[in-house]
């Protein structure tokens, strides 16, 4: 059986999740055992179009990126959303919450009539996604799980399980019994909650679970004496871009 | 040999020391601010001796979250079952866990027996710690019976005032008492002090609930189609935290990881949760237990009803542990005085 080859592109990103591959160290050995990575600019100079899976980081948040998207959709046999940026829009989708000419002029000033921009999507809002790898960054051993699923063919679902579950697993002190809140209770897991496991909280980064209950969220605000803001700053930080749109 | 004997608390930093040493020892270690988790030590000076209840109770040695079932080897064409565990000592486990660990014992010996639990099972030595009070507002053991010793331990310890009073109830406890030269036999005075103990407790220990044990069965028989379950399931958050911190919940799922040759890999099994939706999702997207209420519902009636059919006894302890954790309130204690004002007035 020919090795499967993977390309890596970037749209809209820090590269920080193409970053934690190049960092995965003795693992990275046994994945080029398995596949050969033709593009991979974190790494190599080489470029190809020919290739069977493409792992796109980054969100579409221009005209150009759109036909690119399409382009890399066409020539891809499997297509891997990758990264928060990728699956759900991330961060740039904070974008979505002001009016684009405003903004447009608040970043380039007086240039700003030369740059042409659009509403962040998430890579589904634009083109059939195969498969996802959530997390800002990816959460390295979630990233391989896929991996292994995409080479085999086999369809692979994260599941529809919040952070909470994997953080009480790993017995850390809830952040709502410190008074701090957290984003565990709506966010979908899959990162056996690294964060809280250092001592953070969670941000939420990896979307939503597919059915997060707002009055019992309230609840839980009512009972800890939090402020719904800072529950919706929080969630604006990742969570923007699918809110008002349907996935395709 | 006595079934009780005695230790002095001034020896209790040997005797955790000659513990420590023979196998690998856990008991509860503070984590955090205000809650506790049972943990590897090494010296006494590492054990809470009063903790309320830890995040997990021990049934996370007995059914770890995460376990190899099965190991392969597609081109050694080997399939092979495993087994990975180590003789374990746990210490100072609360009277509620004691009955945790007797349910899930219960189930895991049903037929088809379980063999990796049981297995497992052999290698640990469980040693009891006795509560003298309530551990907080949570509780609620009295009611289910189990705020005193009832066996499911090698050893039980009391403290009193300078001293533990121990209840030697297996083989595997007596050897142990047997290599701690410091251990005496327990005076008149020492069973004295027990029994004295145990009465001070009949005051402190009351049902918390207003209601009768043999009254819990019926109550649920009857509350199928109660209101409550639409409350608790409007705040529910599905966070699968109350089910994943009962010490009598033991579902689980499987799967296979193959391993990035492409060639090995195991069979995984882990902790599950009849709370999250993907539990009672079927092929084809189908879920028998779409709505919150009726998940909720279902881990009320696993505990008080259907359990109480099957292997008739309650399956819930009475740890508190599911109330504590909730962050949406939703109180195991309100849950069941609701029925029963709700459950009368139908009547
Ligand atoms: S710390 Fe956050 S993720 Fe962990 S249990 Fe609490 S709310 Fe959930
Ligand atoms: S802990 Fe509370 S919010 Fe979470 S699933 Fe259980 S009842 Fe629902
Ligand atoms: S149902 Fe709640 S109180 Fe009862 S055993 Fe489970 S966690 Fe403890
Ligand atoms: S529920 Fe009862 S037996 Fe369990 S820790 Fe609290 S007081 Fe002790």
């Amino acid at each position: 059986m020919r090795k499967k080859r993977i390309a890596f592109f970037d749209f809209t990103s820090c590269e920080g999740c193409q970053l934690q591959v190049a960092n995965l160290g003795e693992v990275l050995l046994d994945v080029l055992d398995i596949v050969d990575v033709v593009m991979f600019r974190e790494v190599m100079s080489e470029k190809t179009e020919d290739y069977d899976i493409a792992v796109v980081e980054g969100s579409i948040t221009t005209p150009h990126d759109v036909e690119r998207i399409k382009e890399i959709r066409k020539k891809a046999k499997v297509l891997i959303a990758f990264g928060s940026c990728a699956a759900i829009g991330g961060i740039n989708g904070m974008k979505n919450n002001f009016d684009l000419d405003e903004i447009k002029k608040y970043v380039y000033g007086k240039n700003a009539g030369y740059f042409e921009t659009i509403k962040t999507s998430a890579l589904d809002q634009v083109v059939k996604v195969d498969y996802y790898v959530y997390g800002c960054p990816i959460y390295p051993p979630d990233f391989l799980k896929v991996l292994k699923h995409a080479i085999q063919d086999i369809p692979y679902t994260t599941k529809d399980v919040a952070v909470c579950a994997e953080c009480k697993l790993n017995e850390n002190e809830c952040m709502y019994d410190k008074g701090i809140a957290c984003l565990g209770p709506v966010t979908k897991g899959g990162c056996n909650s690294w964060c809280i496991n250092s001592g953070n909280i969670c941000y939420g980064c990896r979307g939503m679970v597919k059915e997060p209950v707002k009055n019992g969220c309230m609840e839980v605000l009512n009972k800890y004496n939090i402020p719904v803001e800072w529950i919706t700053s929080k969630f604006n930080m990742y969570n923007k871009t699918l809110e008002s749109e349907d996935k395709k | 040999m006595e079934q009780y004997v005695v230790l002095n608390k001034n020896d209790f930093d040997d005797f955790i020391d000659i513990l420590a040493k023979l196998q690998k020892l856990v008991a509860p270690v503070k984590r955090g601010e205000k809650n506790y988790a049972f943990d590897e030590v090494t010296s006494s000076s590492e054990i809470a001796l009063k903790y309320i209840p830890t995040i997990l109770p021990p049934k996370k040695y007995f059914l770890p979250q995460n376990e190899t079932l099965v190991e392969y080897n597609k081109k050694q064409n080997k399939r092979e079952g495993t087994l990975y565990s180590e003789p374990l000592t746990i210490f100072g486990v609360h009277t509620c866990d004691l009955a945790g660990i007797q349910c899930l014992n219960i189930v895991f010996s049903d037929r088809p027996m379980d063999a990796n639990y049981n297995l497992r099972k052999k290698k640990i030595l469980v040693i009891g710690l006795e509560c003298n009070e309530y551990c907080d507002e949570y509780a609620s053991c009295a009611l289910m019976h189990n705020q005193y010793p009832n066996g499911g331990y090698d050893l039980f310890f009391t403290e009193l005032e300078n001293k533990f009073i121990i209840h030697v109830n297996t083989l595997s406890g007596e050897e142990l008492i047997k290599k701690m030269g410091m251990i005496k036999p327990a005076s008149e005075e020492d069973m004295k002090g027990l029994e004295q103990l145990r009465i001070k407790k009949r005051k402190i220990f009351k049902p918390e609930i207003d209601i009768s044990y043999s009254n819990l069965h019926p109550l649920f028989e009857k509350s199928f189609n109660n209101d409550v379950w639409n409350d608790i399931g409007n705040r529910c958050l599905s966070c699968t935290n109350c089910t994943n911190v009962c010490p009598t919940c033991y579902c689980y799922d499987m799967g296979y990881d193959t391993d990035l040759d492409m060639n090995s890999g195991s069979l995984i099994r882990k902790w599950d949760s009849c709370q999250s939706r993907p539990f009672a999702t079927v092929a084809g997207g189908e879920s028998f237990r779409p709505e919150r209420a009726a998940r909720q519902r279902h881990r009320y009636m696993r505990k008080f009803n259907y359990a109480f059919d099957k292997y008739n006894r309650y399956f819930c302890t009475g740890c508190g542990r599911c109330s504590r954790t909730c962050m949406a309130k939703i109180n195991l204690k309100e849950t069941i005085n609701t029925l029963i004002k709700t459950v009368k007035a139908e009547k």
